[in-house]
């Protein structure tokens, strides 16, 4: 119990230093940390999934994302690339994929079992033949983030 | 088929990009008009077959075997659909000339589609989840789309727009989440059912609270309306019509009521909150609507009124009241798709959207000004227009079950409506010729002949009001009226 209210107070704690911090760096560090925060939360309240999801995807690849997008800008706002910046991403990507193929494999057999309920099946039968249309859904508001970022940066051209 | 109103629009709006870079005007116009004419022609073809054979019920089959999607076409679907379908062509059509001055137009086009996948898809789902994702796909590609001039009014007003829009997001996602918890399930069937064995009268009503609290924000009802008169003007005229039209209809009316209606079943007190809201709504938005300078920002507080309309008739709760609300969301996207559509040929004419500074155009754009005059009123229900028979059933509705309070309210209301669409009319189109426009000319031929095609449409429904009630609104409301029987009924699963 002590725990978990430990925990809950490091994920409200970091989830504020996340919106109030001046600096982009603190707050990307700082959301990370709240992230972990409520993956280990997860995996005490036995959805070990949730888990494994929000520690590797949110608190790891969401922060390098981050982490790269502050790299490339500078406060004023023009951005350049450096020749440093142009290598790192792809590392880091290579990197981030093969723990995760190494590590999550060995930690996905590690977890228990879902507990039943009243949707039976494993987690890979629950979103692969009974939540499909998410996927597609999840799809297609990745699509449309991606559109809106490509519109809303795009560069205002007079003459087309 | 059916999942083609999905599927369609999601892959030529994930080409469209690429094919953007080969040609920057064409064939993104070609390509984004043909689907939206194919969707069209394939929600017909659809609605023959449910208006024939009954609600339609399909899982996806991919390589022989059942996957998990699911859609359903029922008279309430095939309703949306139809409405989608229509106003949307038109949109596009309206954009080939208009968006020009924006520049990059596939990306528009990329947008637009998605924001239709997006409708379509909400409204063929048969699942708590997929409403809000579906709800969400329309909704980013519409902040995209309120932001697409990217001044600083624009981003302004999407911001606050995506601000407000997570609000409700976030109160519909707990609002799923607490039934899931509940009930176990996600599906409309199995929620309905497990709602019903349940005896968990708080619990509903806490859901039910947040449900109308977030779409009713979707949907822009009076208390939840601020974002509504900024996002709405801000956009390119096109999506102005769009979000008008459908969007805070598709993403609100629809959502709220299938769910109310369909899995929680109406009780009588939702349905007094549903009506007073509506009626608030009404009220409170005509007369700020009367106060406005700028045109587009006076449609848009008609459309938080208008579909006050709409929730009022719905929220009545018999088969009468909901038909003619129903009848009113397809005849104000009509209308307010028109509107939109004229004010932004006015815009890119005149250059500015201030009312005192118009006047006499009429003149110079008489084939705008005709089709404002026929969508403003059929908004303000005069015979034999559409809206005049959609609020005089919403009365009758009112009327025969006794509520002669808001029955009152609606005629007092529907005057307001009359009286600042004639001062828009008035200010705009008729009187004394402005010296600054006498250079100005008609609207290109793409955005005239769309909001034409609009304005036929609303006096062709007016006069054949009988028969569009008949073939597909009646259709329509009994879904609703059949309350969480449809849900457990005739979808059989």
């Amino acid at each position: 119990m002590i725990w978990q209210i430990l925990l809950l107070s490091g994920l409200i704690l970091f989830s504020i230093l996340a919106i109030l911090s001046k600096d982009l760096i603190k707050s990307a560090i700082s959301l990370a940390l709240a992230s972990l925060f409520l993956g280990i939360l997860f995996f005490q309240m036995n959805a070990p999934y949730a888990g494994v999801f929000e520690i590797s995807v949110v608190a790891g690849l969401i922060t390098v994302l981050f982490m790269l997008t502050i790299a490339l800008t500078k406060a004023e706002g023009d951005v350049r690339e450096s020749k440093l910046a142009r290598l790192i991403f792809p590392l880091v990507f290579v990197a981030f994929i093969l723990i995760d193929v190494l590590v999550m494999k060995g930690l996905l057999q590690k977890v228990p079992a879902l507990p039943d309920t009243s949707e039976p099946g494993a987690f890979g039968d629950v979103l692969w033949k009974q939540r499909t249309f998410d996927l597609v859904g999840q799809l297609a508001i990745i699509l449309a983030g991606v559109f809106s970022v490509l519109a809303l940066f795009r560069k205002r051209n007079k003459d087309e | 088929m059916i999942f083609l109103f999905i599927g369609l629009p999601l892959v030529v709006a994930a080409l469209l990009p690429l094919i953007g870079k080969i040609s920057k005007r064409v064939l993104p116009d070609l390509l984004a008009n043909a689907v939206f004419l194919l969707l069209l022609v394939l929600a017909v073809t659809a609605g023959r077959q449910v208006i024939s054979e009954g609600p339609v019920l399909k899982q996806l089959n991919w390589l022989g075997e059942p996957v998990g999607i699911t859609v359903a076409v029922d008279g309430f679907s095939l309703f949306m659909l139809m409405a989608i379908s229509l106003l949307t062509l038109c949109v596009s059509l309206f954009s080939i000339n208009y968006m020009e001055h924006y520049g990059a137009k596939a990306n528009y086009y990329a947008l637009l589609l998605m924001m239709a996948a997006g409708m379509n898809g909400l409204v063929l789902v048969t699942d708590l989840f997929d409403v809000y994702l579906f709800m969400e796909v329309a909704a980013i590609a519409s902040y995209a789309l309120v932001a697409y001039g990217l001044e600083h009014d624009e981003l302004e007003a999407s911001f606050k727009y995506l601000m407000l829009s997570v609000i409700a997001s976030a109160a519909i996602l707990i609002s799923i989440a607490v039934l899931f918890g509940m009930t176990g399930s996600l599906g409309f069937t199995a929620v309905a059912d497990g709602l019903r064995s349940l005896d968990a009268k708080f619990v509903v009503g806490f859901c039910a609270a947040l449900f109308i609290m977030g779409f009713g924000l979707k949907a822009a009802l009076i208390p939840f309306h601020a974002w509504l008169p900024d996002a709405h003007p801000s956009a390119p005229a096109p999506i102005s019509a769009m979000l008008s039209g459908l969007l805070i209809k598709v993403s609100g009316v629809y959502a709220l009521t299938r769910i109310l209606f369909n899995v929680f079943g109406l009780t009588p007190a939702l349905s007094q909150v549903l009506m007073y809201l509506g009626a608030v709504s009404i009220v409170v938005a005509a007369f700020l609507a009367l106060g406005q300078k700028d045109m587009k920002r006076m449609l848009a507080y008609s459309s938080i009124s208008q579909v006050g309309y709409v929730v009022l008739g719905i929220g009545i709760g018999t088969p009468l009241g909901i038909a003619g609300g129903l009848f009113h969301l397809f005849n104000h996207a009509l209308a307010k798709g028109l509107l939109f559509l004229n004010s932004g040929s006015v815009q890119q004419a005149t250059g500015t959207r201030n009312l005192e500074e118009m006047g006499g155009l009429a003149k110079r754009m008489p084939v705008t000004a005709a089709t404002s005059l026929i969508g403003s009123l059929s908004i303000a229900g005069v015979p034999p227009l559409s809206g005049f028979w959609s609020k005089l059933i919403i009365i009758i509705a009112l009327v025969q079950s006794n509520e002669w309070f808001l029955a009152v309210v609606a005629v007092l209301a529907s005057v307001l409506t009359l009286w600042y669409y004639l001062l828009i009319q008035r200010k705009a189109f008729f009187g004394k010729l402005n010296e600054r426009w006498k250079d100005v000319k008609e609207a290109p031929f793409w955005m005239t002949l769309s909001t034409v095609i609009l304005a036929l449409l609303s006096i062709g429904v007016g006069l054949f009001f009988s028969a569009v009630i008949k073939s597909w609104i009646q259709p329509a409301s009994d879904v609703l009226a059949r309350g969480i029987h449809i849900a457990l009924g005739s979808w059989g699963i």
